[in-house]
């Protein structure tokens, strides 16, 4: 409100209304601004200029050729984001329409939101949210507080307390409200959620004005909720577009994938490749016309016209005319069919079983369908949950325990057994003596451990019931312990928590077993191990330990070693993790004594290190070797990093960072904080928000880069990172610092909350979780899942398969134009440079549209190298796609030469077939367009049926595209040359294609050339199978291999039954 | 500032936020925020992408026999067709006369009403037997120009009055003379081949005349649908207010007595309005019928040519020629055909072999190594 007289100078402000605005365009600008935006796009644009050019001047072609595609392809996407942007309009006018309450007059009135203006007083009741920023003014709470929650804003869900105005936080009714007189003077909007700086003036009747200093604890902020409040009053101050929300969320910056990258690269190229040809072909022109008998023999004149028209601008339209003839290379069709196959394949994503979640009867979203291929190419996994790596990770593979194999419901002599959910025994059942030590295993990998339990109980409210312990969140630095003691879980035994110094386990028998935590022999990367020494109920004292092989056996006094150690060498040939187990039993004496060695070792005031190192090295031996265990890292096996990047606080990493705060040197911190995790060679990092921000900062001295560079370096060289305690953003940092350090590698970040949001943005493909707590990670992201778990099928199968589709249709694309036009080109050479087309215009309309876009397409959506079983279960192919390798520039120019090369057979087959002699029976004579149909026929058999040769998944549908669009081409054909089409010009196809068909010669030169333009592809695939394989290509001969055997095995059954029968 | 703001977000989740909307919009649709029902997908093969199908993979072991048959295929075909290729007979003779002692030198610079008449002597070392064809061909005449190609007129040509009187723009410069219309108009019409090529058989002291028909040289469509003279009775009244091309002596309609042979359905227009791929061409001009089996067509001996040259191709550097061909079930002679069907039956044959040692030598590491039991 405005001040009295008298107060400091007041300037009017224009304030916004509290309107928010998203849509794009309006009813009046929609065509000009989206047809604006839609040319801004390079390639659109150029297909502009071709259809223009072919209008001006006289072109080789018709203009409908290239203009048809383009108008349904500028109509189809103006209709799209139409539709969204009515969507928006939509949204926004429920936003801006939706009731607030407010005070005038000492009355509470009922308005739409949209005529908030600021000054206004407005009431907000519990649970409602905020609709501006407010200063609060009072609450109905006695102390003038009330509880908040941002959940929406940063993603922390806990309440915050806010406070009134200390002068107004007594007014309780509306009529009260209306009597303040008073001004409110604040910074100017800004995004900062957590910074607000200003004060308000309070008026009262005879007294001097009241100032009053405003925070950010008097600023309620909209997006932001009221909880356990009744009511509070509060006046606006920033409104619609000027909110710290509004401000805060910027539009999400366009995503591109690799693959798009590559194509427009590759458009590059061949945009050159299309002005040399053309520039070559103008210039050739000019040189052979320069004889005035070869640029206009008597037998062609031109017209006066033409004669008279000044030389460069000749030149020119024909250089123009070239491009024309020539401009096929790069078609329109592609990026429809690009479009076509990103929009429909996404929906193999949606309809995917797997990833259905029952219970929340929700399945895959897909938000943008621009980066589906992306999901194959990723390098680094954030995500903020464990849970990411012990669903998609880690995977507890089985245990040998005395030389007997254990394996959890997994694959058992070819059968599966799904529902198993104790172990299987692959070898002889144990005695009795076997099953206690089987039992103690167990017990030793459940005890043996640093995992921190995250317990539900405090998050859901409610107690669990013991048997759905399973949902326990274990959290530790190192993922492999998480995935043992989850295996250990699956086979009976529950870690529960860790309580008063007691580890708690359940048993088999769902009883709860108590072992007193006495000593923890902490890993370290020279002894490669860690113990635990605990005290049972029953009194007895065991120190398990557990660690690489080559630290346990010689350490080992009793048990099958052998067994042990030749199960654990066949493991790691495998690819599997591999730890070891032992134990010791100790009587109290001999543990007084342990005790004693530590206890002196730790409070040595010189080299404790050193002692400790000794102690533990003396204490651990002599042990009774129990078995060994296998874990698999799936994502690691596939090339791919896991970071944990989180706002939780973990124990293991705070005691860490105690010692840290105080310390401010760096360097020091990396030493401290790179520690080494349970593996074997790799390292794990974990670090913390405060430590991060210390790095992020750009020190006063002014080399900024320097402990960026050493973090990413350290952390490049870790196989794990957990950042614990991070802000929103500084997730987004660690995104983008991967994201811009050298190699640049793919990120992809998966969150649940909306503080996951900014990282999300940031990676390159974002995946939310359609989880509880709202649906702000889900809506920002760019694919969407119900659960964690549905990760690893998202990356591993589908993200591989949209990667090999995409890229060998855009490989497949540029090849089969190559094909297409190279001839053309070579054509010019024998028609005095006159941009004579070689092909019908028929045909050069239909060949992208019609004649080879089905089968391509249906490829692209359909092909599957290896089945996606066998995708899942064998990571390690993943890497046979990773860094864009099937777009590599190699790739590229072996595509591209193969183009070269099948048009200089089809052109110059022809050519040798045709020249300067007859084919037919009758004597009779084939003109020019004999020759062109000659070589498209070829062309459109040998493109398609170099598809043939690379699809691996022929389903009917393949078949029948495949087939059809031959079949299609040649029924076309015999239509188009079969009658005199009465709406055309000129009837030069009349009967050219069935005289053609009429010929013997044609015939087998068409079988020669098409089987000449497929041998060196034939020969490269072979040899490459042959010598080089790939993972890939090997898995494939594998499976082949396998059915082969299945079948026979089924066959000899039949056999035998039928022997029997008889 | 632009700002994507989802307000939707704030209605039905409760929770304000964000919104951004990329250029493109998944299937999930997550704009329109739906509601809790379920939307279990299909458990059908096609959407869970587990459609039944053939997996074949191109190994060395698979596409060897695919190399030997090809290869065992292709080399007899290779040698039928070269076998062929060589037994038929072609005889080649250049009249362009742009040396000085051929015969029709004279008539590079003819300057006479009268047309210009020269005659060649050849020899026939083999006979020619079965129908045997007689073709012209032209070198370094560009039919296939584009300016060329498309100037015609093909309703003009098929016979429509209204493309008779206004022809296409399409055949200008060659479209109206003065007033009247040209038909047939364009620069291919205009340039028709206009020698007369006539052959005899030199019989110790006198001249026998080789019967040559001037019908069937052209394709039957053409001659009987793509072409046709327009409707009327009298060819000259038909093509009345019409004039004749610029460089023909005669009208169109009196291309022959023939009336079947006559205006636009006349063989040697049709053959000739049919544009040659390349700047080297040959195109049939007659027939000579077979004698029966026991005599050749044309027998050894020595010939004669006589040309009625009117057709200049000296001013552009072109070539004349006269061919004699026979004729066998896949046309004139080609030997490229032959040679390559030899040569790519062979290279197959060899793949197949290196491919062969290949796959033992390096097959069993691949196959078996990988393999669990």
């Amino acid at each position: 409100k405005e001040p009295p007289p008298g107060a400091e100078a007041y300037i009017p402000q224009k304030y916004p209304d509290n309107r928010i605005v998203s849509s794009k365009y309006t009813f009046w600008n929609f065509i000009p601004k989206n047809l604006f935006e839609q040319f801004r796009r390079i390639a659109n644009f150029y297909f502009l200029i071709i259809f223009l050019v072919q209008l001006i001047i006289d072109t080789p072609t018709s203009p409908v050729t290239s203009g048809l595609p383009l108008f349904f392809v500028i109509a189809v996407t103006a209709i799209k984001q139409g539709y969204e942007d009515w969507l928006r309009h939509k949204a926004d006018n429920a936003m801006n329409q939706c009731p607030v309450h407010f005070i005038q007059h000492g009355k509470l009135v009922r308005k739409q939101s949209r005529n908030l203006r600021v000054g206004d007083v407005v009431m907000v009741n519990d649970g409602e949210t905020f609709p501006c920023d407010l200063i609060f003014l009072s609450s109905s709470r006695e102390d003038g507080t009330c509880y908040v929650t941002t959940a929406s804003l940063d993603g922390e869900s806990s309440h915050k307390t806010y406070y009134a105005v200390q002068e107004t936080k007594g007014f309780q009714t509306e009529e009260e409200i209306d009597n303040l007189h008073a001004t409110v003077e604040c910074e100017q909007p800004q995004p900062d959620l957590y910074k607000f700086v200003g004060r308000i003036h309070v008026y009262q009747e005879r007294n001097e004005p009241v100032v009053r200093s405003l925070g950010s604890e008097n600023l309620l902020l909209r997006g932001a909720s009221l909880k356990n409040t009744e009511k509070i009053f509060g006046v606006a101050i920033y409104t619609g577009m000027e909110t710290k929300m509004a401000l805060n969320y910027q539009s999400k910056s366009q995503k591109r994938s690799v693959v798009e990258k590559s194509m427009n690269v590759f458009l590059v190229v061949y945009l050159c490749i299309l002005i040399s040809k053309a520039l070559i072909n103008t210039i050739l022109k000019y040189v052979w016309q320069s004889d005035p008998f070869r640029d206009e023999p008597w037998f062609n004149q031109k017209t006066e016209s033409e004669r008279q028209r000044n030389l460069f601008l000749k030149a020119f339209t024909d250089f123009l005319a070239f491009m024309v003839l020539f401009n096929y290379i790069i078609p329109v069709s592609m990026y429809v069919t690009v479009e076509m196959q990103k929009f429909l394949g996404s929906y193999f994503l949606t309809w995917d079983e797997d990833m259905f979640d029952e219970e929340t009867g929700e399945g895959p979203l897909v938000n943008t369908s621009d980066l589906n291929e992306e999901l194959g190419q990723v390098e680094y996994i954030f995500t903020d949950k464990t849970g990411t790596l012990t669903e998609n990770n880690m995977e507890f593979i089985e245990c040998c325990i005395e030389g007997n194999v254990y394996v959890p419901h997994v694959i058992c002599n070819g059968q599966i057994l799904p529902n198993s959910g104790g172990i299987d025994m692959i070898d002889s059942s144990p005695g009795v003596s076997g099953k206690e030590r089987e039992e103690l295993f167990f017990r030793a990998l459940c005890l043996c451990h640093t995992v921190q339990v995250k317990d539900d109980v405090l998050v859901d409210g409610q107690k669990k019931s013991p048997d759905s312990s399973r949902s326990c969140i274990y959290i530790s630095s190192s993922p492999d312990e998480v995935a043992l003691v989850e295996g250990i879980q699956r086979l009976g035994f529950t870690y529960l928590r860790l309580k008063d110094n007691h580890m708690e386990i359940l048993n088999r028998d769902n009883d709860i077993e108590r072992y007193e935590l006495l000593d923890t022999l902490s890993f370290d990367s020279v002894r490669r191990r860690m113990s635990v020494i605990v005290k049972s109920a029953s009194g007895d004292i065991y120190l398990f330990c557990k660690g690489a092989d080559s630290a346990i056996f010689p350490r080992v006094s009793e048990g099958k070693i052998d067994q042990v150690r030749s199960r654990v060498e066949r493991n790691a040939v495998e690819g599997l993790r591999t730890l070891c187990v032992a134990y010791k039993k100790c009587t109290q004496e001999e543990y007084d004594e342990i005790h004693e060695l530590l206890h002196s070792a730790k409070v040595a005031l010189q080299e404790r290190e050193k002692k400790l190192a000794e102690a533990y090295d003396q204490i651990e031996t002599n042990l009774i070797l129990l078995g060994a265990t296998a874990v698999e890292d799936r994502l690691q096996k596939a090339g791919i990093k896991v970071w944990v990047l989180t706002g939780d606080k973990m124990e293991t990493a705070t005691t860490l960072f105690k010692v840290l705060s105080k310390d401010e040197d760096l360097a020091f911190i990396f030493y401290v904080s790179c520690r080494l995790s349970n593996d074997l060679q790799d390292f794990g990092l974990i670090i913390d928000g405060a430590a991060l921000s210390l790095i992020m900062k750009p020190r006063q001295t002014g080399s900024s880069g320097n402990y960026r560079e050493l973090f990413l370096e350290i952390c490049r060289n870790c196989s794990a990172v957990l950042c614990c305690r991070m802000a929103p953003l500084q997730k987004a940092q660690i995104v983008k610092l991967i994201k811009l350090s050298k190699e640049h590698p793919i990120t992809l970040a998966i969150g649940d909350g909306a503080n996951d949001v900014s990282m999300i943005l940031e990676a390159h493909v974002g995946i939310g979780i359609i989880g509880k707590e709202g649906r702000q990670a889900a809506r920002n992201s760019d694919y969407a899942i119900p659960k964690f778990k549905h990760l690893k099928k998202m990356i591993l199968v589908h993200g591989h398969f949209y990667y090999i589709r995409i890229s060998e249709l855009v490989q497949y694309f540029f090849y089969k134009n190559v094909c297409f036009i190279f001839p053309q080109f070579l054509y010019q050479f024998f028609c005095g440079f006159s941009q004579q087309p070689l092909y019908d215009t028929a045909y050069l309309t239909l060949y992208n549209i019609s004649f080879t876009s089905l089968p391509i397409l249906m490829y692209s959506l359909m092909e599957q190298h290896v089945t996606s079983d066998m995708l899942k279960r064998d990571p390690s192919l993943y890497r046979d796609i990773a860094k864009n390798a099937l777009l590599r520039w190699r790739v590229f120019l072996y595509w591209t030469f193969l183009g070269v090369f099948d048009a200089l057979v089809f052109f110059f087959g022809a050519y040798l077939m045709l020249e300067n002699t007859t084919v037919t029976i009758n004597g009779q004579v084939f003109g020019n367009w004999t020759f062109g149909t000659l070589v498209f026929t070829v062309l459109v058999f040998t493109v398609t049926l170099k598809l043939a040769l690379d699809t691996h998944y022929w389903t009917w549908i393949n078949h029948f595209v495949i087939w059809g669009s031959l079949i299609f081409y040649i029924i076309f054909s015999l239509l188009w040359g079969g009658i005199i089409w009465p709406f055309l010009s000129y009837q030069r196809m009349y009967f050219v294609f069935i005289q053609m068909l009429s010929s013997g010669p044609a015939w087998l030169g068409i079988i020669l050339l098409i089987i000449v333009s497929l041998l060196p592809d034939i020969l490269k695939k072979v040899l490459c199978r042959q010598l080089w394989p790939t993972a890939t290509e090997r898995t494939q001969v594998k499976i082949t291999f396998l059915l082969y055997n299945y079948w026979f095995y089924c066959w000899n059954q039949k056999m035998r039954r039928a022997g029997s029968h008889r | 500032m632009a700002i994507n703001y989802n307000a939707k977000d704030e209605v039905d989740g409760g929770h304000g936020s964000n919104l951004v909307v990329g250029s493109h919009t998944g299937p999930g649709n997550a704009i329109g925020g739906s509601g809790p029902k379920s939307r279990r997908p299909d458990n059908t093969a096609f959407k869970q992408q587990r459609l039944p199908a053939w997996q074949p993979i191109l190994t060395a072991g698979t596409v060897l026999p695919a190399f030997f048959i090809v290869g065992l295929i292709f080399i007899p075909i290779g040698i039928g067709v070269f076998v062929t290729s060589n037994n038929i007979r072609e005889f080649e003779i250049d009249y362009t006369g742009t040396d000085e002692k051929d015969p029709c030198n004279k008539c590079l610079f003819w300057n006479d009403t009268k047309p210009c008449i020269c005659e060649i002597n050849f020899t026939l070392e083999q006979p020619f037997e079965g129908y045997v064809f007689m073709y012209y061909g032209l070198s370094n005449f560009y039919q296939n120009h584009r300016r060329y190609v498309k100037s015609r007129d093909d309703s003009q040509l098929n016979g429509d009055t209204d493309s008779l009187k206004n022809p296409s723009k399409e055949c200008e410069p060659y479209r109206k003379d003065g007033d009247k219309p040209i038909a047939p108009c364009g620069a291919i019409a205009n340039s028709m081949f206009n020698d007369t090529l006539e052959l005899f058989q030199m019989n110790e002291s006198s001249l026998i005349r080789v019967p040559l028909h001037k019908k069937g040289i052209a394709w039957w469509t053409d001659k009987n649908v793509k072409f046709r003279n327009p409707p009327g009775g009298n060819l000259s009244e038909v093509f009345k207010g019409t004039t004749k091309p610029l460089n023909w002596p005669k009208p169109v309609y009196e291309l022959d007595e023939d009336p079947e042979n006559n205006g636009f359905i006349n063989e040697d227009f049709i053959v000739w309005m049919r544009t040659a791929a390349l700047p080297t061409f040959r195109k049939l001009y007659r027939l000579i019928e077979k004698k029966g089996v026991l005599h050749p067509t044309l027998p050894v001996g020595q010939y004669l040519l006589r040309i009625t040259y009117n057709y200049p191709v000296h001013t552009f550097d072109g070539r004349k020629r006269m061919i004699l061909s026979t004729i066998s079930w896949m046309g004139g002679k080609n030997p490229f055909l032959g040679i390559a069907y030899i040569t790519v039956g062979s290279i197959c044959f060899l793949l197949g072999v290196v491919l062969l040692v290949i796959h033992h030598k390096y097959g069993n590491r691949n196959n078996s190594a990988d393999i669990p039991n």
